[in-house]
């Protein structure tokens, strides 16, 4: 099976300072991988290289290759914008637009002018996110007026208007109550049947409970993969075996 | 000991207090002092007709007419370009570059130069170099926009007050959080997706801050309009950009210091002072209306 993301080597940081340290590993279609590791570990600068997002930061710098469907990310000519939709992303804190629900959903679609069935895609995105039962009413009004757990399922459903193949979540229920969280988990579980996942979480627990596939980092390195079942029933390496039990971190 | 400390922390309450009365006090005698000479001789006619008998009766409607589309025409000239300067220095250029520190320093000495000396630019630079220029080019070498006029003398203020509007419309464009952008670049935007879509509808009461700010600058500067536009006396209104105009502040500098009978027109003047400060507090209100309008109907959708 040919991966749909392929990291080799991958070293990267902000000011002359590496974050990251020569980071490999795979990523394949339709799996949830789930990245664990203690605060400052790198998990959210690798997420932020999928997409690129860290080429915001002018202080950012990377070395190795990501190849998304065999395209070198930061060396063939890559339009941002169109693989920023490819991989869409979903931060840890909710941030709707100013603005309504609707105006959240069609931000995106608009951006490219693909505005065909405008009413379906956002019917099918919001349930996608278990969001659609409680906003259906309430479309035109403000986002903000949702709770923060509502904000982020609109943000991923605000994200699945793009029709992403990859889906990049950023410890996105790093500050929500559990029935929210649950909401989230059940979403991710369905959408992997269309779709790649890359879950960045601070909690243990949620990655053996929705990923198939787990990594573990720690001071940049990625120390081991594989899946879930193996790493937290039987992690190769000690330093993993200490944080998933809560050692550390 | 604590008799000192409460001692000193009283006296230092009174001297800020002082300080903010003393403030009330000279504001409340100038406005004050301007009303009760100025009232009397406020009529329709006064703010309706033009001055006549050497500007000693009659009105001042030119002046008025001419105050008001001087600072129109200056906002529309100094918003867009102030705007535009404040988001590419803010939203395109690298932070660190040498341009941007050049253009930064810049705008901080254009708000220090002395506003006599954007008289003598405008003077330079618009009529003697465009406007010349313009006649030879268009009118051949026939006099059209080559002397002092509306359109000068409204450019002239609007490099003025530039600076006024670049700082606010950055302060406003700091204000939109970062997190806004993220999220739009994450979606597959642009960086002028971003710019016109989140940043700019974001920040216009911060913009229009600015236009008020280079409004009130503006209505009330009469050095760079001397040699740029303002006339000594016209009974007629200005009909095109090339023509020229009465402006209140100059007609107060005019009924001051040229008239024939200083006395007859100290009340004139009086009345004048209080005109113009109505007509900068009303061009004032209408941008603070219009800048309410527009948040409201943001924070509606």
């Amino acid at each position: 099976m040919t991966p749909i993301l392929e990291v080799q080597g991958f070293t990267a940081g902000y000011g002359g300072r590496d974050v990251l340290a020569s980071v490999s590993i795979e990523l394949f279609e339709h799996e949830v991988l789930g990245i664990i590791g203690p605060a400052g570990s790198g998990k959210t600068t690798f997420l932020r290289s999928l997409n690129r997002m860290n080429d915001l930061d002018p202080r950012f710098h990377a070395y190795g290759t990501i190849r998304y469907r065999g395209i070198d990310l930061y060396r063939d000519p890559v339009d941002v914008a169109v693989l920023r939709r490819k991989l869409g992303m979903v931060f840890a804190v909710p941030v709707p637009l100013p603005g309504s629900i609707w105006q959240n959903l069609v931000f995106g679609p608009e951006l490219n002018g693909r505005t065909a069935a405008l009413d379906e895609r956002a019917e099918r995105s919001l349930r996608a996110a278990y969001l659609w039962d409680e906003v259906k009413d309430r479309l035109h009004s403000s986002a903000f007026a949702l709770s923060g757990g509502q904000q982020q399922r609109l943000c991923l459903a605000r994200t699945l208007m793009l029709e992403p193949e990859v889906l990049l979540l950023d410890e996105p229920c790093s500050g929500l109550d559990p029935i929210s969280t649950a909401k989230i988990e059940e979403a991710l579980a369905a959408l992997k049947a269309q779709l790649t996942v890359v879950l960045v979480t601070n909690n243990v627990l949620q990655s053996s409970r929705v990923a198939d596939r787990t990594a573990f980092f720690l001071t940049g390195k990625l120390v081991e993969v594989g899946t879930t079942r193996q790493l937290f029933v039987n992690p190769r390496e000690q330093m993993t075996a200490e944080y998933i039990s809560g050692r550390f971190g | 000991m604590t008799r000192w400390i409460r001692f000193v922390a009283a006296a230092f309450t009174g001297l800020t207090g002082l300080c903010c009365a003393a403030i009330l006090a000279m504001v409340v005698i100038i406005l004050g002092d301007i009303l009760v000479h100025g009232w009397d001789r406020l009529s329709w006619e006064f703010v309706s007709a033009e001055p006549r008998v050497g500007m000693t009766e009659g009105g001042i409607f030119p002046a008025i007419f001419g105050t008001v589309v001087l600072v129109l025409l200056m906002t529309l000239a100094v918003v867009p370009l102030g705007v535009a300067t404040a988001v590419y220095l803010h939203e395109y250029a690298r932070q660190d570059s040498r341009l941007v520190h050049l253009v930064r320093l810049a705008l901080q000495n254009l708000a220090g130069v002395p506003a006599i000396v954007f008289g003598l630019f405008g003077l330079g630079f618009f009529i003697q170099f465009a406007g010349e220029g313009i006649d030879k080019v268009f009118f051949g070498g026939k006099l059209a926009f080559g002397q002092p006029c509306l359109l000068w003398a409204a450019l002239t203020l609007a490099v003025l007050t530039l600076p006024t509007v670049v700082v606010a419309t950055e302060e406003a464009l700091r204000a939109v959080p970062k997190s806004y952008r993220e999220a739009a670049y994450a979606m597959g935007a642009t960086r002028w997706q971003v710019v016109r879509r989140v940043v700019l509808p974001q920040s216009i009461g911060g913009m229009l801050t600015g236009a008020i700010l280079a409004v009130s600058r503006g209505a009330g500067e009469v050095a760079p309009i001397l040699f740029t536009g303002a006339a000594y006396y016209l009974p007629y209104l200005p009909k095109k950009l090339n023509d020229q105009f009465m402006e209140l502040g100059y007609h107060i500098y005019v009924l001051t210091t040229q008239s024939p009978d200083v006395e007859a027109t100290k009340p004139i003047l009086y009345a004048t002072v209080l005109v113009l400060l109505m007509v900068t507090f009303g061009l004032n209100f209408a941008a603070i209306l219009v800048r309410s309008r527009i948040r409201r109907r943001l924070r509606q959708t």
